[in-house]
């Protein structure tokens, strides 16, 4: 599914960010990915979403190089993926039912499939009855909530999700892994960035370690080593 | 079609949360397109005066009182060979004495020397009107033959060349004027449309990149900015179009009276509307999508 050979990242003035990284993600899997701050984590995830191109080596996300892509391909890319981020992301001048409906908007997905597709999606995030809620009157959870289901809407074969519990606490961290975990359960490949050691060991699942750019631990049911 | 909807929709948006900046573009548009209808009206009204002045200018050719009616039909059968020449007229010795008495009613020494002179002491008048107010020197030039300067007393026309060339001048003044004030209105509403378009993006980055992280592609955050510029145009269009037409059909029962041949602004425009307000229209949407562009360029990277 996600496939990285001998990357390299390198910022001027930073050095090399990235050192020859290969990992391959297979699709359905659970993937964390830890360490540090200044690992690489965050670079790595730009990678993966095509913000940034890397400075050697070769991205596959299913069909696609990402790393050959034109600048007017990445929209397409971006919408096989789901991307979910620590600071939500979301439009405070719309409700949570228009904050989702967003994403198939940019799309050209008609009103009326929107009208189809975005309230199962909420209630699939358990957020069926604040609907139309603005940001500000919802919990940092619930707000968590409505960008995983902004990422869902258009049934993305891989979510990427850069620290989503950061700002969270124990209980909506919680409630956002348990609801990754069932995404995950319906097929999707999923990548969780996260420095969360309780997170990780409670997951048991494959959990990639970074350490100053580079690959110094990948086990199938890991534990937060550092 | 539904992805340009929301593009048009999102560029109302991005008009209206913006209105007093929106509203300020419109009205420098407006000015600058005032400006030049402004200057285009001059242009139209001199060269109509232009054209209704030289329509008067004649050259008078007063004949000698000695000079036979045989002699002042040569005369005409020659000029009307002259390509220059358009019209010309004869005003007989009767016609000369009768008007010149009209002219001198109030001057009774000059009707009374001209009643001791006796006899008609005018000789036949013969008036000429040419393509150009130039062409009366070349008419000149192939008169001063001795067959016909011989016949003629005296010639005028010299008082029109110089007021011809006195409106030439102002026309000219007006029309620079004109030029540099459009320049700067010009100028002005591409620095505004730049900073409204880069306010409104610097304001809006959180929503494009959300834009982007959900996959909209360029067309999709770049339009929105490039529809208000379209907006921007024929609103101030518009506007601008209602304005000068009820200026000009204001302005029309003066103007009327400075051309007693019919002529009037409401109807030109009524006649050019189309042209000339499709070639405003152009010259702004270049303004504007050029400006929105600038703006785009250095504050999206997409």
């Amino acid at each position: 599914m996600i496939k990285l050979e001998n990357i390299v990242k390198m910022y001027p003035g930073s050095g090399v960010v990235l050192d020859e990284i290969n990992l391959h993600i297979k699709a359905g899997e659970f993937v964390s990915i830890v360490g540090q701050s200044g690992a690489g984590k965050t670079t790595l995830v730009k990678l993966l979403i095509a913000e940034e191109k890397p400075s050697g080596g070769i991205i596959h996300i299913g069909d696609w190089d990402i790393t050959t892509i034109g600048s007017s391909v990445v929209p397409f890319l971006r919408r096989q993926l789901g991307v979910i981020f620590q600071d939500f992301k979301l439009l405070p001048k719309k409700t949570v039912f228009e904050n989702v409906a967003f994403a198939l908007e940019v799309a050209g997905t008609s009103p009326r499939k929107i009208k189809q597709i975005v309230p199962p999606v909420l209630h699939i995030v358990g957020l069926g009855d604040k609907h139309d809620r603005y940001p500000n009157e919802l919990s940092g959870g619930e707000q968590q909530r409505v960008v995983i289901a902004r990422s869902l809407v258009h049934r993305p074969k891989v979510i990427i999700a850069d620290e989503p519990t950061g700002n969270l606490d124990s209980i909506n961290t919680a409630e956002i892994i348990e609801i990754l975990k069932k995404i995950n359960e319906f097929g999707t490949t999923v990548v969780l960035v996260t420095h969360n050691r309780e997170v990780v060991n409670h997951l048991r699942r494959r959990v990639v370690t970074l350490a100053d750019g580079k690959i110094i631990n990948d086990e199938k049911e890991g534990k937060y080593i550092l | 079609m539904t992805v340009f909807g929301r593009i048009i929709k999102f560029a109302l948006q991005d008009i209206f949360r913006n209105l007093g900046l929106s509203a300020m573009t419109v009205f420098i548009l407006v000015l600058m397109l005032l400006s030049v209808n402004t200057l285009w009206s001059l242009d139209v009204v001199t060269r109509e005066a232009v054209a209704l002045t030289k329509d008067q200018v004649n050259m008078s050719l007063y004949l000698k009182s000695s000079t036979l009616d045989k002699e002042v039909v040569e005369l005409t059968t020659f000029l009307h060979t002259v390509s220059e020449v358009t019209a010309v007229q004869v005003v007989d010795r009767a016609a000369v004495v009768e008007s010149f008495k009209q002219r001198h009613q109030l001057s009774p020494d000059v009707i009374q020397a001209l009643t001791e002179l006796g006899g008609n002491p005018f000789g036949p008048t013969v008036v000429v009107k040419a393509k150009e107010p130039q062409d009366y020197e070349k008419i000149i030039a192939v008169l001063n033959v001795p067959e016909y300067t011989k016949l003629i007393e005296s010639k005028s026309f010299d008082q029109h060349e110089e007021i011809l060339g006195r409106i030439q001048t102002i026309t000219n003044r007006v029309e620079s004027v004109g030029l540099g004030l459009t320049a700067v209105f010009a100028v002005i509403a591409f620095l505004i449309i730049f900073n409204m378009i880069r306010v409104a993006i610097v304001t809006q980055r959180t929503e494009i990149s959300i834009k982007r992280l959900v996959g909209a592609n360029n067309w999709f955050i770049r339009g929105p900015y490039l529809i208000a510029a379209v907006i921007f145009t024929l609103v101030s269009i518009g506007i601008t179009a209602v304005i000068v037409y009820s200026t000009v059909s204001w302005l029309d029962k003066y103007v009327g009276v400075l051309f007693q041949n019919g002529f009037s602004l409401t109807n030109y425009y009524a006649s050019h509307m189309l042209y000339l307000f499709s070639l405003e229209a152009a010259a702004v949407l270049v303004l504007t999508v050029a400006s929105s562009s600038l703006a785009m360029r250095r504050q999206l990277k997409v």
